[in-house]
């Protein structure tokens, strides 16, 4: 079983906390992603679990076997670098055959299993050129090749799409994931193209400033963000400051917004324990609001505040309006193409109490909502 | 000097100046070229004709054989000891120097710092004060030759190295690649270029060394610049000539290797 | 479900540090060699000098016990021996104004990206360094002497004899040749290095080439001039070879009167003596050029060199 177990890893440099306290466990099979901004200690985490860095504190487990000091040569990994790391002085097949080389695979059979994985990856017959005559994507495609070809039980990749142009990098997402769901390797992938994370991973665990803030799912991440900074980071918020005034039910909460200085309440949806009085942020998604004319009718569970239309800039499949509050809050508004509403004319914001989220105030409050 | 308005590099007499200059740089190269293939004994304008005889003269010589035959072997060895020297530093250095690397890479070239004549007396003076090999002993003559030629290699793969993507290394390590491993399939071979440059320069260096290797070659150590010297002080008959174009030769030879391997552009001290 | 005890930590610690001291040891391990080569092979001759140039010459070959400053008196107060040291930094600082003045078209050509065939240029600078000094020399004495191939040239044309070598003249033709290859390869880089769009944005504003160059280009290489003017500089008043060749006694410098020391009158003493002397005049020399140009230099960023 290749399941990895990191638990309580901790990486200083000099006096940078790199890694703070990170814990993580992943099942056989699973792709899980790291996702945060550069510098959040993904690729630290990643290099330790490969073997790169001794972490100062923590364990990394691969199944039973504690894997913590084993260094990155005496692992079963492959490893797919940012900037691939393809030998320049040797061939394809050679790059790809190094790690049965090293293996002392005998000679016959490297051949086949080279010729496999260059198939697998839609190489085949490059073999005998060197790495600067092939593009970016097909350079990335044998890097993927090298690190498949031993057949590892842990797959770790550092970004192994950030050097290639957007379209090739959409291709390579789903090239990628497919060949994985196939071997049905265990593998971690570090990235700060959120996108990227949403589409291919099983699980995300984003992190920032060495620390894991959430592990999940896509969609639980993006619905149901715990922090702040995991708002801000997957998609657009709007992003508030409240109180809680009282708590409905067990998913269901009354918020105070005093920046909006709203005579009403909001209701909002929330999980984990809150208590009256608390300071949360309210989350909104662009897309999870409509504006409506001024005198509209409010349906039953949904929010409504009065703004005035600020702006509105016309994106081909959406529209994207601005609106501000009645003491200058501005929020974020997506519309469908139908809904034309004049710039500078009063509306009607609502929300659905289902679309308005509940989530804590970061520890070090870095984000300030907008 | 005339400029045009728009550039002046393009100006003429900017470009006679240049002329100038360079062939003042290759003026001494080029009249031994000349001479070496002078019919006559000295260097007149007109000249005199075109003979081989020099050369032939070089080649019957017992004395300018035997010490360019000396000079080889010696810049051979101290190369070999020089190459080991520079890249044993050279990746100490670059990989494990840390906060000294500054310090530690100017104690390397320090040998060079110092005027090659003094390090020449403050060598004779220790080996026949201090060690007592006098100016008897070939070791004497080959470490000096070392100290002098082994910073040479140790710039040229210290440059490469500290420029050399680490990914590799560690790519190589995911692969199962230990460290003896890693550092001959991969970082020895794509740092080859420093080594063999480096190898080259020092070759040279050792080769036409002279005001070190005057002061600390005995009498049975002599070698071709030496030799070569002393020829040109007390003869103008062209034979030394013919020997300086074996000089000329290599230099061209190191310059070319040097180019095709790093490009003669990226040298920096 | 996985806590950590006590003894984990310990352990922990252990193979931490294990890592740390083999990298340490590694340093040490490879460095060790070559730390050892250059002390024994460079500081200790050096410092053994230093006692040495402290020692009573007593005849030549013969060393006397104990310390004297008696050699460092008659380095630095015998008229002569002042002299030639003045003779030698003289020859340096004519040198090495010339080499600017000869070097720096040559780098500035050399540093432009629109220069064609650069591989040959270089190969033409750097060549005759190669080519080792003696031969250098042979050819400018072939090129110099009074039946060489200028005077040959001058009679030909009826203009009689020049006296080009074993003169000051001479002497300065073959150290500028020898040392033109080093200030040409220090001012490659500084020169390199001014950012052409500083050069482009003048040129909006105004300034003509000429302008240009001596407004920017110029105070913005001047590090490098002065890392070249050094260097040469220290080179040149070390050089021996040039001097005795192509001066021979008629012009008499300090390593050739080190040298003379040394090999004819074997005097250890005095020799060590003079040489630190002259070590130490190139030392006072390039500090007092980093300590000026400190002052002069505000607003422009001096590279290590």
């Amino acid at each position: 079983m290749a399941t990895i177990s990191v638990t309580e890893l901790h990486k200083k440099f000099r006096d940078v906390v790199a890694v703070d306290n990170v814990s993580l466990e992943i099942s056989d099979g699973e792709l899980v992603g790291l996702l945060g901004p550069s510098g959040c200690g993904k690729t630290t985490t990643l290099r330790c679990i490969a073997g790169l860095e001794l972490p100062d504190q923590g364990r990394i487990f691969f199944g039973e076997e504690d894997v913590t000091f084993v260094p990155a040569e005496k692992k079963d990994i492959g490893m797919v670098f940012q900037n691939y790391a393809l030998f320049p002085h040797l061939t394809i097949f050679d790059n790809v055959a190094f790690g049965l080389r090293t293996r002392k695979v005998p000679r016959a059979k490297i051949k086949e299993r080279v010729d496999e994985v260059l198939a697998t990856v839609h190489l085949s017959g490059l073999g005998q050129r060197y790495p600067k005559q092939l593009s970016g994507g097909q350079q990335q495609r044998v890097a993927l090749a090298r690190s498949l070809v031993t057949r590892p039980k842990v797959l770790l990749l550092d970004e192994p799409l950030a050097n290639l142009d957007a379209k090739l990098r959409e291709q390579m997402r789903f090239f990628t994931r497919s060949i994985q769901r196939d071997l049905g390797t265990t593998t971690i992938y570090v990235t700060h193209d959120q996108a990227e994370a949403m589409v291919i991973c099983d699980r995300i665990a984003v992190m920032f400033s060495g620390s894991v803030d959430q592990v999940g799912n896509p969609r639980e991440i993006y619905t149901k963000p715990v922090t702040e900074r995991v708002a801000d980071f997957i998609g657009l918020a709007n992003l508030v400051p409240a109180r809680v005034k009282s708590l409905v039910s067990d998913c269901l909460c009354v918020l105070d917004i005093p920046e909006l200085e709203l005579a009403e309440t909001i209701t909002a949806t929330h999980e984990g324990q809150l208590s009256t009085g608390q300071a949360v942020i309210l989350m909104i998604r662009p897309e999870g609001t409509s504006l409506d004319k001024v005198d509209a009718e409010t349906e039953k569970d949904v929010n409504s505040l009065p703004v005035t239309v600020k702006t509105r800039t016309f994106l081909g499949n959406v529209l994207d309006y601005r609106v501000e509050t009645a003491n200058g809050h501005v929020l974020r508004v997506e519309e469908g193409p139908g809904k034309l509403v004049e710039v500078g004319a009063p509306a009607l914001l609502s929300f659905p109490y289902k679309n308005a989220w509940t989530l804590l105030v970061d520890m070090d409050k870095t984000i300030s909502s907008s | 000097m005339k400029h045009n308005t728009r550039r002046h590099k393009t100006s003429v007499g900017y470009k006679i100046v240049l002329g100038a200059i360079y062939m003042f740089i290759l003026a001494p190269q080029i009249i031994i070229v000349l001479v070496s293939v002078n019919a006559g004994q000295y260097l007149t304008f007109p000249p005199q004709g075109f003979s081989i005889k020099w050369f032939v003269e070089f080649a019957h010589s017992e004395v300018f054989l035997t010490t360019m035959r000396r000079s080889f072997i010696l810049a051979a060895c101290a190369t070999t000891v020089s190459v080991a020297l520079g890249i044993i530093s050279a990746y100490s250095v670059v990989r494990f120097g840390g906060r000294f690397r500054k310090q530690l890479r100017l104690f390397m070239l320090s040998p060079r710092l110092f005027p090659a004549v003094i390090t020449g007396v403050a060598l004779l003076i220790f080996y026949y004060r201090v060690i007592g090999w006098g100016t008897t002993s070939y070791w004497g003559l080959l470490f000096a030759h070392v100290l002098v030629s082994f910073p040479y290699v140790f710039l040229a793969v210290s440059s490469q190295l500290y420029n050399f993507d680490l990914a590799l290394e560690e790519a190589a390590r995911t692969l199962g690649a230990n460290k003896l491993r890693t550092l001959v399939k991969v970082t020895l071979p794509l740092n080859k270029a420093g080594i063999i440059s480096g190898a080259v320069f020092a070759f040279v260096v050792s080769y036409t060394e002279l005001p070190m290797t005057m002061l600390l070659a005995g009498r049975n150590l002599t070698t071709l610049p030496m030799q070569l010297y002393d020829y040109i002080r007390w003869s103008f008959d062209p034979t030394g000539a013919a020997v300086g174009i074996v000089n000329i030769f290599l230099a061209l030879v190191a310059v070319w290797i040097t180019e095709k391997l790093v490009g003669l552009e990226t040298l920096r001290w | 479900m996985l806590g950590l005890k006590k003894k984990d930590r310990l352990v922990e610690q252990i193979l931490a540090s294990r890592r740390v001291v083999f990298r340490c040891f590694c340093r040490y391990a490879l460095i060790l060699p070559v730390a050892v080569f250059i002390v024994v092979f460079l500081v200790i001759p050096y410092a053994n000098m230093v006692v040495t140039s402290l020692r009573p010459f007593l005849s030549a070959g013969r060393i006397g016990h104990g310390l004297t400053l008696a050699n460092y008196q008659k380095a630095l107060a015998d008229p002569y021996y002042l002299k030639v040291l003045g003779t030698t930094v003289l020859c340096g600082l004519i040198t090495t104004a010339t080499c600017l003045l000869l070097g720096y078209p040559i780098a500035h050509h050399l540093a432009q990206r629109e220069t064609k065939h650069k591989g040959i240029l270089y190969a033409i600078v750097l060549s005759p360094l190669l080519v080792g000094a003696v031969v250098r020399c042979y050819g400018w004495m072939l090129l110099l002497a009074d039946n060489g191939l200028i005077n040959s040239f001058l009679q030909y044309i009826g203009l009689g004899k020049a006296k080009l070598m074993y003169n000051f003249f001479g002497v300065l033709v073959g150290l500028v040749h020898i040392y033109l290859p080093f200030m040409v390869l220090s001012l490659i880089g500084p020169i390199q290095s001014v950012d052409p769009t500083w050069r482009s944005a003048a040129r909006t504003l105004g300034a003509s080439g000429k302008r240009v160059f001596w407004r920017i280009t110029f105070p913005l290489s001047i590090p490098g001039i002065i890392s070249g003017s050094v260097l040469v500089f220290l080179l040149t008043v070390s050089s021996y070879i040039g001097p005795i060749l192509l001066g021979g006694y008629s012009v008499m410098v300090t390593p050739m009167l080190i040298v003379q020391t040394i090999l004819s009158g074997v005097n250890y003493p005095l020799g060590a003596a003079l040489s630190f002397v002259l070590v130490g005049c190139i030392a006072i020399a390039v500090i007092l050029i980093f300590r000026a140009t400190d002052k002069l230099l505000k607003g422009v960023d001096i590279y290590e060199a």
